[in-house]
């Protein structure tokens, strides 16, 4: 009884956010929640089963693009859904590769991917707009336009596009969240971990293991999809360097941070990394400790950064279950 | 024909210089399991102290000491931190390093800020005729540099106690280990040698015709890593050979551009990752690795 | 070494205070079964504990009245304690010379290396010709002596044999306990850990037996040769009258392996066996180390590809199907060494086994449909009824937190889970103590009897087989060697030979 007060608490502050926050924290947020959808499928795929890819942002941005494109020739909530499947399909095509290759060489090959899309969408300028970028058709419900166009008032606050997003982004997190933690503890889910601890066990138990492997990929990209949407929508206009190679580390680091296979942990992951940049840069007149960019010292940008890296570093020497281990400390595993 | 020679050797040249510092990766990952991500950074770090110290010391004893300091953090990256998770899996080990990557080259990028600063190489711009076909002086010293230090490599490999201490802990640690060789020992010598080969490589991709050190020059470590894949992650040959094809596929697809323009610009920098992928479809672990056994 | 106690990873106590003198200049046998703890003491002394996830837990080790490092392989080596790993394990990509050289770099002096070199071309003239060769071309006997070379190169104070004999033919035993011998005659101590009772004695003075990690006897060589159990452990002399022929009714169909081969690279794993294992029985093979009843087993099961021959079940060619088609038809397997999920519940890793039963995927599960939660309640509940049957509790468990023979049960439970027709173990006693054993054994022919299924049983130990078999199948270096009631097979004089060597 108490878990449901508690959620209900949570869903209440959460959904009361725009009322009291400034656009900042709106857009921040915005860009947070998208991480955590892409990085929950990331973390199932890396923790879960046990493949290392460095290509989730190549997936984001086909959902990003994906979205960009379609919607403004069908109503934004097909184009959302066909946005998610079209990144779906880019990786289960991936998927001849993902299941020949093994571990490490997986990881890079998949490094590939990421070089050849930022190629393809610098030169596909009529989807894309190259380097240019293109805009991001507002989201519209039934005809509820995510736009201010409306003069939507509450509670003497305007309601604008980020008001508004806030609350498809809050709803698409949740559903996120629930799809994966059911997955973890389902037939696939089971699946997937004994071909990651063991592909000859998975195989003598039945279980497909080049047919699973291409699963955990479509359904990693499929998540990385919805959040590039999110982030396209977020962004309002989007630009191929948003996804290259860094994107895809971040995605990794939020896994590995959060704790890889755990779908509240890269939840976690996730808002650190996203987060803690944007609020150094926006405090960083504040901080005393950070110098002003340009000037030599040590600035916001960098000073995330070289938290962001003694993280990671961190994590793998202390803690390797990541913040999701800090949580629910566990027996030793052998 | 003549514009296809001219490319095609440009391209041994280039890709001599990545086979340096692919031979490294591959020199690490044999003698400690580890995909280095960290290599990028070292590289810059050997080359932005090559563009420090050169104005002072003069060009030799600033390359030596480039040489020495990418060592140096290559070995400390060994000791300090991956020899208290040595027994992590490979993926655990790359994130790691890719930490680490991030440390340095972000410390790095601020010090150089906006900068280019200039390597010093007392060659400068110049320009060598090699058999009818000019080419960057520079590009023909790493070229003769590169094959100095692959042959040297092999004869050490081949000939020396620290050689058959090297292959014998590759290939089994555990017997190396029995037999009395210390494997620590030969984690530092190979973290020590892919450092100095990063830092020579650095040394030859910020020299002319490149601009000069920037913030971003770790990035180019990464066309390495299609070279590494390529050759197959535990063959020194294979990664030299990867190199050198990693080198001629960028210079002849840069080269080539407008004929190729129906395939988009800038085709020279993702070349050989669709390379690198083509292959891989085809031979899962590269051209020259290891295959395993069992088939699920 | 005195009461020296060794755990791995917190959990599984391998060595429960293991004394043992060795006197300078003598040679002594450590035997015992697969698990006794010999490699574990082995490791211990050579201080490569910890890349197996191993730690000594107490004791101490002195060679000479110094006390050893515990984990610095390298150095002990330097000192003077070499040893040869067991499956030979030479630098296979590096030349006989080389690995001559490997060997060799751990030696005081040149001067030593030297004198060793000159003492190996006497003793192995065959390395002098294949110098240049890659080691992995050689021949399993070439190895075991380039082995041997390799290690007299460092030239030790005290030699570690592990296994020399291990998947030799006899005439090579002979000549490997002959070479014992001679570097014996020079001076040299020796500590020789083998399965082969017989060759070990042959050239040892003195012989301890271990089993599950304690001294269970220890005396003379000759005493031991003599001694009656050390006949039973070896070869179930003395056990008590089988209680074969209780075939059970079976839904299964008869499983027909014909003159299979398996090659890898230029060796031959398996050559020409065949045996049927016929439904509702319990079918063993068995054989020494090396023998080729993993590779067998992997080759059932779909993991291996067979270079030549056919195994049939009922109509399927197995040979031709990827493991998870032959799991889809109802056979099940366990791995000897535990291919669990270590960080998943007990109740999880045993529901992978109904994978191929369930039929839920990623929308109905994700989305927790009714019929995936119904799919769920019942696989569930038949999942805990056999974890019951086993007598596992705490299903809710991770894996890796039980305890060895636990998680052997667990490995059984989760084939069982699978309801299969046919079951392939594969050593499910190996590292058991004897009470565990026994409990294990029941399990089988309960779970058989209960289940109907035919089970194929991969054992080293016969002691363990000899009670539970309908039928006997013997592999000796990838040949069929008999074939036959267990009660036939125990009296096979190829098979005294094989378990007890030549001289038998």
């Amino acid at each position: 009884m108490s878990r449901w007060l508690g959620a209900a608490v949570v869903v209440v502050l959460l959904a009361a956010v725009p009322i009291w926050f400034e656009a900042f924290w709106l857009q921040t947020g915005l860009f947070a929640m998208a991480a955590i959808i892409a990085a929950i499928g990331l973390s199932i795929l890396v923790g879960i089963a046990g493949q290392l890819s460095l290509a989730h942002a190549f997936f984001v941005a086909i959902g990003a693009y994906g979205y960009a494109y379609l919607a403004d020739r069908i109503p934004p909530l097909l184009a959302l859904v066909a946005a998610v499947l079209l990144a779906g399909v880019a990786g289960a095509l991936f998927s001849p590769i993902a299941g020949r290759v093994r571990g490490i060489y997986l990881g890079l090959a998949s490094l590939g991917l990421v070089f050849l899309g930022q190629h393809i969408f610098q030169n596909a300028t009529g989807i894309t707009g190259g380097y240019r970028g293109v805009a991001v058709p507002p989201f519209s419900l039934f005809g509820f336009e995510f736009t201010g166009a409306d003069g939507l008032v509450v509670l003497g606050v305007p309601y604008g596009p980020l008001e508004k997003l806030w609350y498809l982004g809050l709803v698409l997190v949740a559903l996120s969240l629930w799809y994966g933690h059911n997955l973890v503890r389902s037939r696939p889910g089971r699946a997937l971990a004994t071909v990651r601890d063991s592909e000859v066990a998975a195989a003598t138990n039945g279980i497909d293991v080049v047919r699973y492997k291409a699963a955990a990929f479509t359904v990693s990209s499929m998540y990385a999809g919805l959040g590039g949407v999110l982030m396209a929508l977020a962004f309002g206009r989007i630009v191929p360097e948003s996804f290259g190679l860094l994107l895809s580390i971040d995605f990794l680091v939020m896994v590995v941070i959060g704790g890889a296979g755990s779908v509240g942990g890269a939840a976690a992951g996730a808002v650190f990394v996203t987060a803690l940049p944007l609020i150094l840069n926006h405090y960083s007149g504040s901080l005393p400790l950070l110098a002003e960019p340009g000037s030599g010292g040590v600035g916001a940008a960098e000073f995330s950064r070289l938290l962001y890296g003694a993280a990671i570093v961190a994590v793998l020497l202390f803690a390797r279950d990541g913040l999701a281990g800090l949580v629910h400390r566990k027996e030793r595993v052998v | 024909m003549n514009q296809f020679v001219t490319l095609f050797v440009g391209g041994l040249f280039l890709g001599a210089i990545y086979s340096l510092v692919a031979l490294g990766f591959v020199t690490v990952f044999k003698a400690t399991h580890v995909i280095n991500f960290a290599q990028g950074s070292v590289l810059l770090l050997g080359a932005y102290v090559i563009a420090r110290a050169h104005e002072s010391v003069g060009f030799a004893l600033a390359v030596a000491l480039g040489v020495l300091a990418a060592a140096v953090a290559s070995v400390l990256i060994d000791a300090v931190l991956i020899r208290r998770i040595r027994r992590a899996d490979l993926g655990t080990l790359a994130i790691l390093t890719l930490g680490v990557d991030i440390l340095l080259a972000t410390e790095l990028s601020r010090r150089i800020g906006t900068d280019v600063l200039n390597i010093g190489a007392p060659w400068g711009s110049d320009v060598t005729e090699v058999a009818g076909i000019r080419v960057a002086t520079s590009r023909v010293l790493a070229g003769g540099v590169a094959a100095v230090l692959v042959a040297g490599f092999w004869l050490a490999f081949k000939f020396t106690d620290f050689g058959i201490a090297m292959r014998s802990a590759a290939e089994d640690g555990e017997v190396a280990s029995l037999m009395g060789i210390r494997l620590n020992r030969v984690a530092a010598t190979a973290w020590a040698l892919a450092g100095a080969l990063a830092a020579i490589g650095g040394l030859f991709l910020t020299s002319f015709p490149a601009a000069g050190v920037t913030g971003s020059v770790g990035l180019l470590a990464l066309a390495t890593i299609p070279a590494v894949v390529l050759g197959g992650f535990d063959s020194p040959g294979g990664a030299v050979l990867g190199g050198l094809i990693i080198g001629v596929v960028s210079v002849l697809t840069a080269g080539y551009q407008e004929e190729l323009s129906f395939l988009g610009r800038g085709l020279g920098g993702v070349a050989p990752f669709a390379v690198m992928l083509l292959v891989l479809l085809v031979r899962p672990s590269g051209l020259f690795g290891t295959r395993e056994v069992t088939r699920v | 070494m005195h009461d020296l106690r060794v755990s791995y990873a917190g959990a599984v106590k391998a060595l429960r205070g293991v004394s043992l003198s060795v006197p300078e200049g003598s040679v002594v046998a450590v035997l015992g079964n697969n698990g006794a703890g010999k490699s574990t003491l082995l490791r211990a002394l050579s201080g490569t504990l910890p890349a197996s996830g191993g730690a000594i837990t107490g004791g101490t080790i002195e060679l000479r009245g110094k006390a050893l490092p515990r984990d610095d392989a390298a150095s002990i080596a330097r000192s003077g304690l070499v040893q040869v790993p067991e499956g030979r394990r030479v630098f296979a990509n590096l030349t006989v010379e080389e690995n001559l050289r490997a060997g060799g770099l751990a030696a005081p002096d040149r001067a030593k290396r030297a004198e060793a070199r000159a003492w190996v071309d006497e003793l192995f003239p065959i390395l002098r010709e294949r110098a240049t060769q890659r080691a992995g071309l050689l021949s399993g006997g070439e190895q075991q002596m380039l082995a041997i070379g390799r290690a007299l190169m460092a030239s030790p104070q005290v030699l570690l044999l592990d296994e020399p004999s291990l998947g030799l033919a006899p005439k090579i035993v002979e000549r490997v306990g002959e070479v014992i011998r001679e570097i014996n005659a020079r001076g040299v101590t020796v500590v020789l850990v083998e399965q082969n009772a017989a060759m070990a004695l042959a050239v040892a003075d003195h012989a301890v037996v271990l089993e599950v990690g304690e001294v269970a006897l220890r005396g003379t060589a000759e005493e031991l040769a003599e001694s009656e159990a050390v006949r039973e452990r070896y070869l179930g002399v003395s056990t008590q009258a089988a209680a074969t022929g209780t075939r059970v009714e079976s839904s299964a169909q008869p499983l027909a392996v014909e003159a299979l081969s398996v090659r890898f690279g230029g060796l031959a794993a398996l050559s020409d066996v065949s045996f049927t294992v016929e439904p509702g029985s319990l079918h063993a093979l068995i054989g020494p180390n090396g023998a080729g009843k993993s590779t067998c087993l992997n080759v059932l099961s779909g993991v291996y590809a067979a270079s030549a021959g056919s195994v049939r079940y009922g109509s399927h060619e197995l040979t031709r199907l990827r493991p998870h088609r032959i799991a889809a038809l109802g056979v099940a397997r366990t791995f000897q060494n535990i291919a669990l999920s270590p960080r998943v519940s007990v109740l999880d890793n045993l529901l992978v086994a109904r994978h191929r039963l369930m039929r839920s995927g990623f929308l109905a599960d994700g989305l927790k449909l009714p019929r995936a939660r119904r799919e769920r309640a019942e696989h569930e509940a038949r999942v805990r009824e056999i974890a019951e049957l086993l007598g596992l509790t705490e299903l809710e468990r991770p894996v890796g937190t039980l305890s060895y023979g636990t998680r052997k049960r667990v490995e059984l439970a989760r084939a069982l889970c699978a309801e299969p027709e046919l079951l392939l173990l594969d050593e499910p006693v190996a590292g058991m103590v004897r009470d565990e054993s026994a409990a294990m054994a029941d399990a089988i022919s309960r779970a058989r009897a209960e289940l109907g299924i035919s089970v194929l049983l991969v054992e080293h130990d016969m002691t363990f087989v000899m009670g539970m078999a309908d039928r006997v199948t013997v592999l000796d270096f990838g040949k069929r060697i008999a074939d036959g009631t267990p009660a036939t097979v125990q009296r096979d004089p190829d098979v005294l030979k094989a378990y007890l060597g030549a001289a038998a």
